[in-house]
């Protein structure tokens, strides 16, 4: 099976960027990461996770227009690649594989 | 709406290190956050977390790795280099009186320096060649009432410390005794006064001091030998391979050989000892049995500790010795001399000596120095320096708006701030090079001057010290970062669009500038001051009345002169009518003590004259009579004080009083004749004391005093040197005239005066030319304001006081600084001597008068020389 290379923080940052779609860029993938997650995280771990997914050709960047609430300044806005879709989608099935794989009550049961 | 603003330092942080192709984004997202925040959670909170946020940025991906998107040459690209140097030199070149100033200034200011660092080089290295250096302690005593009072502290020692220390304590491993003193030498049939060195005999392996032929282990033991210095033996054999030779000392009224045993290197001229004669101690065995001796002291004795020795526990066991051996002693004392205090031993580290203020290097040892000297010409040094470093900061930030043009276009093209600190500080290292290499030909120059006025033999040689040279290249540093430092910080923060429009002006009001100016003034001033006050105190020391009459007096030195001697003496030189008058004294003045009211003891300076002395010196005898031969007994019961003597004796009717001396053989006592008039018998930084004169048959003269008619000089000088070597030509004759010695008495003050001088002009002298510097650029700056002034009808006068003022104000506030400080150094230098001048008005008057108008010349011609200029060239331009 090919590895992934992916942390589990990157996967997350990744499939926002997916979730975000057009509107993906660093405060927007921060918010939304919040609000799926509960984790508030700090724009730098962003920033990092974003530049290393992009170091791996997982994502794609151009620079978006300037608006006045940033103090004029452009927002960098990313898109999937398709080794970025690749790979999530290899996680995806490596995951479902494993997951029909476990045995039925195997797993502690957890109660409600 | 104005955004909300996030901490201004966090984003300059941010800028620093982010790199520049993340920066946008990065700020970008943050500012959004933090204006989000604002109105969630407050500004208070929102400025806190964007802290957080950003310094959370410091991650490896974040920080700059490339100073810009754009390739960059490397910083010292030759090519830059190479433009760099062009441009200082064509800028040098073009402003003449701006380097000019610059580099007779930091020269100046570097030679000073340099040359205190050469002084205080020589001052801490003093006697630290010694091969036993740390290990070498000089004996001291002090002396303690019995109320614990002290009353006596002094380095030197008697026979006895030295050998009884030595053998009751165990860490003293050796001990050399050593005394200067006068012998008479005789080489051919001429006699001179030799001065001479005693120590023990292991001189040489307690000091380092090489010789050129002997044996230094055995070079001093036989009594009759002596080892002179390298220099001697030139003088005397005119060659130094002279060991076995002799030499003739008097030695008990006859001439003695003494067999030269060594020969000895010139002696290091950092050294405390020098010696040219150097013969052993000899102490006779009867003198070592006298345990009396204690009291005694007379020379210096230093010893050697172990390595490891503990100075505190060495000088108790010192003492515990002392009180032992001397038992007998201290108890005699006290019953005959009703001395009830006690004297407690300690010991002084050797290379203290030099720089030691209560325990100075005398006796025999040389050079003692006062370490206030080193800090006050430091000080002037520094001031010197630091004018010298601030003129370079005001003029080149005074000039820069010339070169505004040069940074605005230097910085479109693509210079970076860092390349133009780095051009700015380079020119400031050229400058400063230029000033160094010139401040060296300077120090040569001066040399010779300073020498003569610290003392000292210092050469530019030296220089090849390591530590020197490291200290002068990091003074060259030092100043090369201090005076390019600032111009270069405030020059390449030039905005290139503003430069360019040429509508740049330097913006705010320059209270820099306007400080460093009343700086340097302040330091002036307070110079001029302080010059002033030494000035006219050495003066009131120099021609103060000081009760006698010391023209045309010539003074012979003839030690133990008999009264039938000084009998022949007058007679003779009576026959010469040029000589008015001849008086013999005893040789020096020293504190001796007798009984007065009974039991009350006096000490006093205990002189022996005769009856011409008095009226000699012109002393007025206030009550009583002088001393007469009409009454033979005045040389056995009569004593003439002056009144001082009376006012501490406390007697109403002071004709008739009782003097005793009660620790001759048998008890003498004299009835007081006459009281003589105060006169300052001593230099006058000594207060005037009580004083005894004595006709005493047995006691023997020690100098001839001549009175020559004026302008008689060279003469008289003959025909007394042709007497006094008939009449005694087996002893050495030196004359001095009596006014000269008492100027001699204040050479440090002399010193004082004149390297305060030297220091005031030369601030004076950098101040003013840095001004003028400032001035001439300031009236560059408003030539066309001058000219529309003058279009409208403003008069010459009205533009040069227009001009100056600005100026004058800043060397007027400057008194407020000076005046106070200078005020207080000079009360506090002036405490040291009993009889000063008050410091008046009038100096601090002088004082500004002559800072304002040496600074109204200055700027003065400038603005005279912009105000003449015709309007119409001033206003063609542009």
């Amino acid at each position: 099976m090919r590895r992934s290379y992916l942390g589990e923080f990157e996967e997350v940052v990744l499939l926002t960027v997916a979730v975000l779609g057009e509107g993906a860029y660093g405060v927007a993938i921060t918010d939304e990461l919040d609000r799926q997650t509960g984790r508030s995280v700090s724009i730098s771990a962003v920033h990092a996770a974003l530049h290393r997914l992009e170091e791996k050709g997982m994502l794609s960047s151009r620079m978006g227009d300037a608006t006045a609430e940033r103090g004029g300044r452009r927002k960098r806005l990313f898109t999937v690649t398709v080794l970025g879709s690749r790979t999530l989608h290899d996680i995806r099935a490596t995951r479902d594989q494993l997951w029909s794989s476990i045995a039925p009550n195997a797993l502690p049961a957890i109660s409600i | 709406m104005k955004s909300a603003m996030p901490p201004r330092w966090a984003n300059r942080l941010l800028e620093w290190f982010c790199a520049p192709h993340l920066l946008e984004e990065v700020e970008g997202d943050l500012q959004e956050r933090f204006e989000r925040n604002v109105l969630r959670y407050g500004m208070q909170s929102a400025r806190r977390q964007y802290e957080r946020e950003v310094l959370s940025f410091l991650r490896p991906f974040a920080l700059k790795r490339q100073p810009s998107e754009y390739p960059q040459p490397i910083l010292f690209s030759p090519a830059m280099l190479r433009n760099y140097l062009k441009i200082a030199f064509r800028n040098l070149a073009r402003n003449k009186a701006y380097s000019a100033i610059n580099i007779i200034g930091l020269s100046i200011g570097l030679a000073a320096a340099m040359l205190i660092m050469l002084y205080t080089k020589d001052e801490v290295s003093y006697d630290r060649f010694h091969r036993n250096n740390p290990s070498i302690y000089r004996i001291t005593s002090k002396h303690l009432t019995a109320a614990g009072v002290l009353e006596n502290l002094q380095p030197y020692t008697g026979i006895f410390p030295g050998p009884k220390f030595h053998a009751g304590v165990p860490e003293i491993t050796s001990f050399v005794r050593f005394k200067e003193n006068r012998k008479d030498l005789k080489l051919g049939t001429e006699v001179k006064s030799q001065t001479v060195h005693f120590a023990d005999t292991n001189f040489f392996s307690v000091f380092t001091f090489p010789l050129l032929s002997g044996n230094p282990k055995t070079a001093l033991q036989n009594p009759q030998s002596v080892v002179i210095s390298e220099e001697m033996a030139e003088k005397n054999f005119g060659t130094t391979n002279v060991l076995g030779r002799s030499m003739l000392f008097k030695e008990n009224e006859k001439f003695e050989p003494y067999i030269i045993t060594g020969v000895a290197q010139k002696c290091p001229q950092n050294s405390s000892i020098k010696f040219e004669v150097l013969m052993p101690l000899v102490i006779k065995g009867e003198d070592m049995a006298k345990n009396q001796n204690w009291f005694s002291v007379f020379m210096n004795t230093f010893v050697i500790l172990k390595p490891n020795a503990n100075v505190k526990a060495v000088e108790s066991k010192m003492n515990r010795v002392y009180v032992a051996d001397a038992r007998e002693s201290i108890k005699e004392m006290a019953e005959k001399f009703n001395e009830t205090g006690r004297t407690v031993y300690a010991l002084q580290s050797f290379t203290d000596m030099h720089l030691s203020k209560e325990l100075p290097a005398s006796n025999g040892l040389v050079d003692e120095s006062n370490p206030t000297f080193s800090y006050i010409l430091s000080g002037i040094a520094l001031f010197i320096l630091l004018i010298a470093c601030i003129n370079f900061v005001n003029l080149t930030v005074a000039r820069s708006l010339k070169r505004a043009k040069e940074i605005g276009v230097r910085k479109v093209v693509g210079g970076a701030r860092t390349q133009l600190i780095i051009q700015f500080l380079g020119e400031s290292f050229i400058l400063c090079f230029a000033a160094f290499l010139l401040g060296i030909i300077l120090i040569e120059l001066a040399l010779p001057t300073f020498n003569q006025l610290a003392n000292k033999a210092l050469a530019l040689s030296y220089l090849f010290d390591a530590e020197l040279v490291a200290g002068y290249a990091a003074l060259f540093i030092i100043t090369s970062l201090l005076s390019g430092f600032y111009p270069a910080l405030v020059l390449s923060g030039y905005n290139p669009v503003q430069t360019l429009y040429s509508r740049f002006n330097l913006s705010g009001k320059n209270y820099l500038q306007k400080s460093l100016v009343v700086l340097q003034f302040t330091l002036a001033s307070f110079l001029i001051i302080a010059s002033l006050t030494i000035y006219s105190q050495f003066n009131y020391l120099t021609n103060k009345n000081l009760g006698y009459d010391d023209k045309n007096l010539i003074i012979i030195d003839k030690s133990n002169l008999k009264r039938s001697e000084a009998k022949l003496v007058k007679e003779e030189l009576a026959k010469n009518p040029d000589i008015i008058d001849v008086a013999p004294k005893n040789g020096g003045f020293w504190g001796t003590v007798a009984k007065i009211n009974g039991e009350t003891q006096l000490s006093f300076a205990y002189e022996t004259v005769d009856e011409t002395y008095l009226p000699l010196f012109k002393i007025p005898v206030l009550k009583g009579r002088n001393f007469s031969p009409d009454f033979p007994s005045d040389s056995s019961q009569s004593v003439l004080v002056n009144e001082t003597f009376v006012k501490k004796a406390g007697w109403k009717k002071p004709i008739g009083q009782l003097v005793n001396f009660f620790w001759s053989e048998k008890p003498e006592k004299y009835h007081v004749i006459g009281v003589v008039k105060d006169h300052h018998f001593e230099a006058l930084n000594r207060e005037i004391k009580p004083q005894l004169f004595t006709m005493k048959a047995s006691n023997p003269y020690g100098k001839v005093f001549i009175k020559i008619k004026p302008n008689t000089e060279t003469a008289s000088l003959q025909y007394i040197e042709k007497t006094v070597k008939r009449l005694f030509p087996l002893n050495p004759y030196s004359y001095k005239f009596l006014d000269q010695e008492n100027i001699k008495r204040y050479e440090s003050e002399a010193k004082w005066k004149q390297m305060m001088l030297f220091g005031a002009i030369l601030t004076i002298f950098i101040s003013c030319i840095g001004l003028f510097g400032l001035a001439t650029l300031s009236a560059e700056r408003r030539t066309k304001e001058i000219g529309i002034r003058k279009v409208l009808g403003a008069s010459v006068t009205g533009i040069v006081q227009l001009l100056s003022t600005d100026f004058l104000k800043l060397v007027s506030i400057s008194f407020i600084f000076a005046f106070p400080a200078a005020w207080y150094a000079m009360q506090e230098w002036l405490e040291n001597y009993p009889y000063r001048v008050n410091i008046s008005i009038g100096v601090f008057l002088l004082t500004a008068f002559i800072s304002i108008s040496i600074a109204f010349l200055t700027v003065g011609w400038q603005s005279l020389r912009a105000a003449m200029t015709n309007p119409v060239k001033s206003l063609k331009i542009d």
